[in-house]
């Protein structure tokens, strides 16, 4: 249709007019959308102060029932202080960081957001977050008696690793470390001992020969894509990692390095464990004694009290060449600048410190260990938790901070595909390891 | 009282316009296009804007967007995976296109030609069926069956002897993989758009073509396809519009690029760019470019079209 067909034909006189008003309307409409953008690039939000306080934290459905558990608690204890607490149930950490950024972006700004080791840094890196030094000086008291009662290197590296200008940001809620879930009726058919203190990667790789042979289950499931379990426990476990303890230098190529990708690959050529990259449900496949171990943190322990199999289920430590070593991640629990509610936000903070939160958050299935040592070594945290979850708490004494620079998700990506590439064949190892360290030292 | 009549002819002319009604017949036009014209700008245009303005701007969705120029076009040129993932989507694009309009051709030739009543319903809908299904339904069930360990194609191949690939960590495999799951999954509905195509082409011709002594094979080429040319065409702008913007599968199945971003696509990458590593400025240059990529595209798809396609 050509522009005249759209004439008026009886009133060209009243068409300056009309099309003046038609612009003038469509200018004004088009206002709150450049008004929407501006506001959106210039991203001036502010937390609102009213309504309850807004708390952010990562759970699937099981988790967000031991949460609500835990806020129910706090509700409890403070009736003064209106909460609301919005659980996202992300695959990973990545993914909830990617989430919260997003919800920031579109003005939707909590008060309190629970961090995890992989967003810390960059979070606090984009002046998001509130210094809690103000709040540490003035309850002082609490503070103190909460971080005795913790494993000193869990505050220096909150502070070393979670801060880009001294500052502190991070209140260090509950952390993780890697060991094994073994299956003892597995090992038992086969006719292998479970060790008892420590074993050598050979010692595990001759297990599972013999688990493969007697019983055709698999040993272990082996993957790429989450490093704290598939990358990082064999690295550590070697005296390598994917970074230097400064993060800012990539160690992916190192001998270490290549001897332990070298050494999952052969588990895998071995036909220890099903074919990574496929639909492998290990914690099915455990309780079917398909499976004779399982890496993970506190999170399977979930899974074996659903599926009833406590009695069946024993914790080890990962096992090791060059010597002890595990990756330990940890939730910090910040105030956001932006809230206009942070004397109730700094309320919650300190609740989460003291010991009846510790206890109630452990006794009701929890997916972390507790920060406080009083609390990870006691009934609350092994009750009702597969013998030898001691191994747990006792990781964070040779454990290393997961590496987690400000391009965490780039960074993340290199090292899952080089491990994939070494893993699977599709290149040598140490060429897939080189090539990976060389794509993260264009990140760091 | 006595009733008043009229004739049916002048009941049925339409009134003279006047000015008042013409009006009120534009108001309610206006009124019907409203919905359509708000949701076009709220969902369309705005979006279309704002990644229009991002582009020029840095921004990390976290902190304050600076004004960044024609910067993140220039890093564009200079971005070796933005190229990979431009070949992938080009390959992608390409191999559905091909797959997609020969293969729903062949279909719609076969239902069309040699299928008794029952049979061809039973081939259109269990053709149909797997388009109805979600693409996250789809990834998933692909994966199972593909499992390298315990997939279906896995444990029969090894039956007969065969060993297969690890379809989604080879990258030699991992592309092809998802191009052959595409086909599965939306070729019902070129099939569909074809065999429609297919029966609108006059009988008449085929028929005087058939009394003329034209074999099969030339009654197919010489006056089945050109009668079928902007079906055909239209089949393959709309494949190509599609396959062009393909994430779901190759996000689901291979998430992050899969191996050595062997299935990394354009539209995953500013996925990634936009929301994994917080360069939203990028990510709106990166938008840009595909729609500039996928309207050229069509425009030379048009301007071919005047040599191959003929409107009856």
């Amino acid at each position: 249709m050509r522009g005249s067909d759209l004439m008026d034909p009886h009133g060209p006189a009243h068409l300056p007019r009309r099309r003046v008003l038609r612009a003038t309307a469509a200018a004004a409409g088009s206002l709150p959308l450049v008004s929407a953008l501006t506001s959106c690039i210039n991203l001036g939000v502010e937390g609102s102060p009213h309504g309850p306080l807004d708390v952010l934290y990562l759970g699937d459905a099981t988790q967000q029932q031991s949460f609500d558990q835990l806020f129910d608690a706090f509700r409890e204890a403070h009736p003064d202080i209106e909460l609301e607490a919005r659980g996202i149930a992300a695959p990973n950490w990545g993914t909830f960081a990617n989430t919260v950024a997003t919800q920031i972006a579109g003005g939707k700004v909590p008060d309190v957001v629970q961090v995890a080791t992989e967003g810390q840094r960059l979070f606090a890196s984009k002046g998001l977050m509130e210094p809690l030094d103000d709040y540490i000086a003035n309850d002082r008291a609490l503070v103190d008696a909460y971080f005795a009662d913790v494993d000193p290197q869990l505050r220096t590296w909150t502070e070393t690793y979670s801060s880009t200008d001294g500052k502190t940001y991070y209140i260090p809620g509950g952390y993780n470390t890697a060991v094994l879930y073994c299956n003892t009726e597995v090992f038992e058919a086969a006719g292998v001992d479970l060790p008892t203190r420590e074993w050598t990667w050979e010692e595990f790789r001759r297990a599972g020969v013999l688990i493969k042979e007697r019983t055709g289950a698999f040993l272990i499931p082996l993957g790429f894509g989450f490093p704290f379990i598939d990358i990082m426990p064999w690295l550590l476990t070697n005296g390598a990692s994917t970074l230097n303890s400064t993060w800012d230098e990539g160690t992916f190529d190192s001998e270490g390095a290549v001897e332990a990708a070298a050494f999952v690959k052969g588990l895998i050529d071995d036909g220890l464990s099903p074919q990574p990259g496929g639909t492998f449900d290990a914690v099915g496949q455990l309780r079917n004694n398909a499976l004779a171990t399982l890496g993970g943190g506190r999170w399977p322990t979930l899974d074996v009290r659903r599926l009833d199999m406590l009695d069946r289920v024993r914790i080890v430590s990962w096992p090791v060449n060059a010597g002890h070593g595990s990756p330990v991640g940890w939730d910090g629990w910040p105030i956001l600048k932006a809230s206009r509610k942070k004397e109730k936000a700094w309320t919650f903070l300190t609740w989460l410190m003291s010991e009846e939160a510790s206890v109630f958050y452990a006794r009701n299935g929890g997916s972390t260990v507790p920060a406080r040592n009083s609390v990870a070594t006691g009934a609350p945290f092994l009750d009702q938790a597969p013998p030898g979850t001691e191994a747990l708490p006792e990781a964070i004494t040779y454990g290393t901070p997961i590496p987690s620079p400000e391009r965490g998700s780039e960074v993340q990506d290199a090292i899952n595909q080089g491990w994939q590439a070494a893993i699977t064949g599709t290149k040598p190892v140490r060429e897939a390891l080189e090539s990976a360290n060389e794509r993260l030292g264009g990140l760091l | 009282m006595t009733a008043v009549t009229t004739p049916a002819t002048e009941r049925a002319a339409p009134r003279p316009a006047t000015p008042a009604g013409r009006s009120r017949g534009q108001r309610a036009g206006y009124l019907f296009v409203t919905p359509a014209v708000l949701l076009f700008l709220v969902f369309v245009a705005g979006p279309f804007a704002a990644a229009v303005v991002l582009s020029f701007y840095s921004w990390d969705l976290l902190t304050p967007a600076e004004f960044n120029g024609f910067g993140n076009f220039t890093e564009m040129v200079g971005d070796p995976l933005l190229y990979q993932a431009l070949a992938n989507t080009f390959l992608f694009a390409l191999a559905s296109v091909v797959t997609h309009v020969v293969g729903g051709l062949l279909l719609a030739l076969a239902v069309n030609r040699t299928m008794s009543r029952v049979l061809s319903y039973f081939v259109r809908t269990a053709l149909f069926f797997p388009f109805v299904i979600s693409w996250a339904a789809v990834a998933l069930l692909w994966k199972y069956v593909l499992d390298p360990t315990f997939g279906v194609v896995t444990h029969y191949a090894g039956e007969v002897g065969l060993s297969t690939p690890d379809w989604f960590t080879d990258p030699d495999w991992a592309l092809p993989a998802i191009i052959g799951i595409d086909l599965w999954h939306t070729i019902g509905f070129t099939f569909i758009i074809m065999l429609a195509g297919l029966q609108t082409v006059p009988s008449q011709l085929i028929e005087a073509a058939r009394c003329d002594g034209a074999s099969r094979r030339q009654i197919l080429w010489y006056v089945t396809l050109p009668a079928m040319s902007p079906t055909i065409f239209f089949a393959v702008v709309i494949t190509f519009i599609g396959a062009f913007q393909i994430f779901d599968p190759v996000q689901i199945i291979t998430p992050q690029g899969g191996p050595d971003n062997s299935t990394l696509t354009v539209v995953m990458y500013l996925y990634q760019k936009g929301f994994q590593t917080f360069q939203a400025g990028y990510a709106s240059a990166v938008s840009l470019l595909v729609f500039a990529v996928m309207l050229v595209v069509t425009l030379v798809q048009f301007w071919g079209a005047r040599k191959w396609v003929h409107h009856q």
